[in-house]
């Protein structure tokens, strides 16, 4: 009983430090940005508003103090991989948020990510088991050396899928709470019904949840704060990094299909890497009315907003809903993936 | 029910990703005993690569499938045809 209340209240550390340090931090950072002139151009405005951007820095230091908590109340090398994996991907998107990088350049940097983690297992064997575990079947066979080229490849795809999922007022912070609490839920059952798993991977998870709520509050519409690629990336990255070392990745990638799908669209129309900025055509356009519009250009990236707004336009706080039920119905369906694999 | 075909979408994309991770993993990588023969070796080894190849292709087609079946119906119902 003791041991419970102590375990629950050093969980509640976890979340409520990183919370806690986004809240405090955002609003004198954003002043900074302003005075800086560091602001992006909300051009889903009418007339377009400027926005501080990137607070990327803000919401990784978050993350940060949250996993030094689990670190230092568990003990574990978990928390160790996951910083690791969102310091690679943080640096490569605050570079690109300051200088701009080549849409091939930063896959290849984010391979990086996973390096901490493929390192740190020779030090903890059990950072990761190399097989997946299915619902109903049960685990896999373990294939060390496929699982963990998979893991590598994993991190720049996660990433960039999240970043993608970047482009409207709350969409990314929404995106990542939902995506982030799937993950939780599903390491929460495994830790309640798998003898050994340590509380430390529930832990772990806990400041991503933490981080996205925080960023909620600057971030839903209108906008407030713009994260930035240093933000998405390493969200993504933390995001990958959990799935992995908490077992649960068939419920991971269930949770963000919306971005997979998103990410599938974008680059089998623009047929490759292409820099957002650098595309011919978007996707959506801003009527006089103030509603998005879907792109008819044949050429038009077929994003999943493009999508949704060839069903008719939206106000953007319209899109951004469903683009959170999308999220939502995969996040469900990765709830009965996680009750299907550890309920028995 | 603007976002009822992309549900569908998104539950098709979801079960293939569980049906060809399984596949993957219990069919594709188990797949034959480490043959000695080195022609065998190779053989095996690309035939364990075109798999993988194949169910990559097999996601990629179906919800491409899908999405091009959406996005034209949705276009046909916004583009008035001219009436007979």
């Amino acid at each position: 009983m003791l041991q419970g209340l102590a375990d629950a209240g050093l969980l509640s550390l976890s979340f409520a430090v990183p919370l806690a340090v986004v809240l405090v931090a955002m609003p004198p950072f954003m002043r900074f940005l302003t005075r800086s002139g560091r602001v992006a151009k909300d051009v889903h405005k009418r007339p377009p508003t400027q926005v501080p951007a990137p607070v990327g820095p803000v919401l990784f230091l978050g993350a940060l103090a949250g996993e030094l908590v689990a670190y230092a109340t568990f003990g574990s090398l978990v928390p160790v991989a996951v910083i690791g994996a969102a310091t690679v991907a943080f640096v490569v998107g605050l570079t690109d948020d300051l200088f701009v990088l080549g849409a091939r350049v930063k896959p290849l940097l984010l391979l990086l990510a996973g390096v901490p983690l493929v390192v740190l297992v020779a030090f903890q064997r059990d950072l990761y088991v190399p097989s997946i575990t299915f619902p109903l079947l049960g685990p896999s066979a373990e294939h060390f050396t496929i699982y963990t080229l998979l893991v590598v490849a994993a991190f720049p795809i996660v990433s960039n899928a999240f970043n993608m999922m970047d482009s409207f007022n709350g969409e990314i912070s929404w995106f990542t709470l939902l995506t982030s609490a799937s993950v939780l839920f599903a390491v929460v059952l495994r830790a309640a019904f798998t003898a050994g798993f340590s509380l430390a991977r529930v832990a772990t998870t806990l400041p991503l949840v933490a981080v996205a709520m925080g960023f909620l509050v600057f971030n839903r519409y209108p906008s407030r704060a713009f994260d930035g690629d240093s933000g998405a990336l390493f969200m993504g990255a933390m995001f990958a990094c959990l799935a992995v070392t908490g077992g649960v990745e068939i419920a991971a990638i269930v949770a963000i299909v919306p971005a997979i799908l998103n990410s599938f669209y974008t680059l089998s129309s623009v047929r490759g890497f292409v820099e957002r900025r650098k595309m011919a055509t978007r996707p959506t356009y801003l009527g006089e009315d103030g509603k998005l519009y879907a792109s008819m250009e044949p050429s038009a990236p077929s994003t999943l907003v493009r999508l949704v707004l060839l069903g008719g336009p939206l106000s953007e706080r319209e899109l951004v809903r469903n683009v959170v039920l999308l999220t939502l119905a995969a996040c469900l369906l990765s709830a009965a993936i996680s009750l299907l694999t550890w309920v028995h | 029910m603007r976002l009822a075909p992309l549900v569908l979408i998104e539950t098709v994309a979801f079960l293939l990703v569980i049906g060809e991770t399984y596949l993957f993993f219990a069919v594709v990588v188990p797949l034959g005993a480490v043959p000695k023969n080195p022609l065998e070796y190779t053989g095996m080894a690309a035939l364990k690569i075109g798999l993988t190849f194949g169910l990559g292709v097999l996601w990629f087609l179906v919800i491409a499938a899908l999405t091009r079946a959406y996005v034209s119906s949705r276009i046909r119902r916004q583009i008035p045809t001219p009436s007979t």
